[in-house]
């Protein structure tokens, strides 16, 4: 049987037959994304709170209070 | 009267009649099913297929025939209207174009796509679990202004030799001795077996000249006396325990030798407790 999308086809029988195939694959490719996924939002977040705050945190104004 | 009986109860059951027509007819299958007409059902004449059966001399059946004897009197009609015509199919029906709504892709596809779904609901709800049991234990945990206030300097410089200081830390007493070289080689010369919480002197300090320990009794939570005691150490007032100079339980009723909290030295005369 012929698709009309049969490249997507071929690339997802690999995918599925690489990752989704093996459970133990699978779930430790689930923890590498929850764990890839945890760092990339916390930075992302980090990065926006410190522009919304910029010029109100502690580490901002640190050099202003040289011990 | 099998035949009557038959009609009588096909009329109940509106199965293989219709309806009749006239209103006369319909009076009568009224009267006949509510049994209000019973010696009607006598003048009804025999059907036509049922005259060539042999009768008894009641006049009831004897030959029976295959077909159902159901209704055939005059105004009754056959129901016919569950028999299907036979049609050409192929002329009579049109089936529409739904190629626009299929899917390009075959079953691969979408066996992957449904994996792909169930893994990303999997990791975000690890990583949001995670993320809540994180937030919530460092919740639980002390905040950098408490732990600062957890620690406690102290100048050693201040501390002659052979003399003890007490302080306070986290509300309780905490003793440092500055031992001198005699009282080093006295805590070191006990032998452990003989020791009721055995424990050599390099185990309770991290300097043998700096024996740095809290001051709360292990029997009772009093606070022991310095240089005190039948081992030149501590002796606890309330019940009589003895420590010796490396604050180990010697005699009385404690069970455990003085506790040594976690401290380090910052320099050479600084100790920070904590």
């Amino acid at each position: 049987m012929t698709y009309r999308n049969s490249a997507l086809e071929k690339y997802s029988r690999g995918v599925y037959r690489t990752i989704f195939r093996r459970n133990t694959v699978f779930l430790a490719g689930i923890f590498a994304t929850a764990f890839a996924f945890e760092m990339a939002f916390d930075t992302v977040t980090d990065r926006w709170w410190d522009r919304m705050n910029k010029g109100k945190q502690w580490k901002d104004i640190k050099d202003r209070f040289s011990q | 009267m099998v035949h009557l009986t038959k009609l009588a109860a096909a009329a109940v059951n509106r199965t293989s009649i219709n309806a009749p027509y006239s209103a006369v007819a319909v009076k009568k299958l009224f009267e006949t099913s509510n049994y209000v007409r019973k010696e009607s059902l006598e003048i009804f004449f025999t059907p036509s297929w049922a005259v060539g059966a042999k009768r008894r001399s009641d006049g009831s059946i004897l030959s029976k025939t295959f077909v159902s004897a159901a209704p055939c009197v005059g105004n009754f009609q056959k129901r016919f209207s569950s028999s299907s015509a036979v049609v050409d199919s192929s002329k009579s029906t049109i089936v529409p174009d739904f190629s626009h709504y299929k899917k390009d892709s075959g079953p691969n596809t979408s066996r992957a796509f449904t994996y792909l779904m169930v893994g990303a609901t999997g990791a975000l709800t690890a990583a949001g679990s995670k993320a809540f049991v994180t937030d919530f234990l460092a919740n639980l945990s002390a905040s950098a202004d408490v732990l600062a206030m957890a620690k406690v300097e102290v100048d050693l410089a201040k501390i002659p030799e052979g003399k003890n200081l007490t302080i306070k830390w986290r509300g309780k007493p905490i003793f440092i001795r500055h031992r001198t070289p005699d009282e080093i080689a006295e805590a070191n010369s006990v032998q452990l077996s003989e020791l009721r919480d055995p424990q050599s002197d390099a185990d309770r300090t991290q300097k043998p000249e700096w024996l740095v320990m809290l001051g709360v009794c292990t029997h009772l939570g009093c606070v022991p006396i310095g240089e005190a005691g039948d081992y030149n150490g501590w002796y606890c007032p309330c019940h009589g325990s003895h420590y010796d100079i490396s604050g180990r339980i010697r005699k009385g009723p404690a069970p455990l030798n003085l506790e040594v909290p976690v401290y380090s030295f910052e320099d050479e005369t600084k100790l920070v407790i904590g």
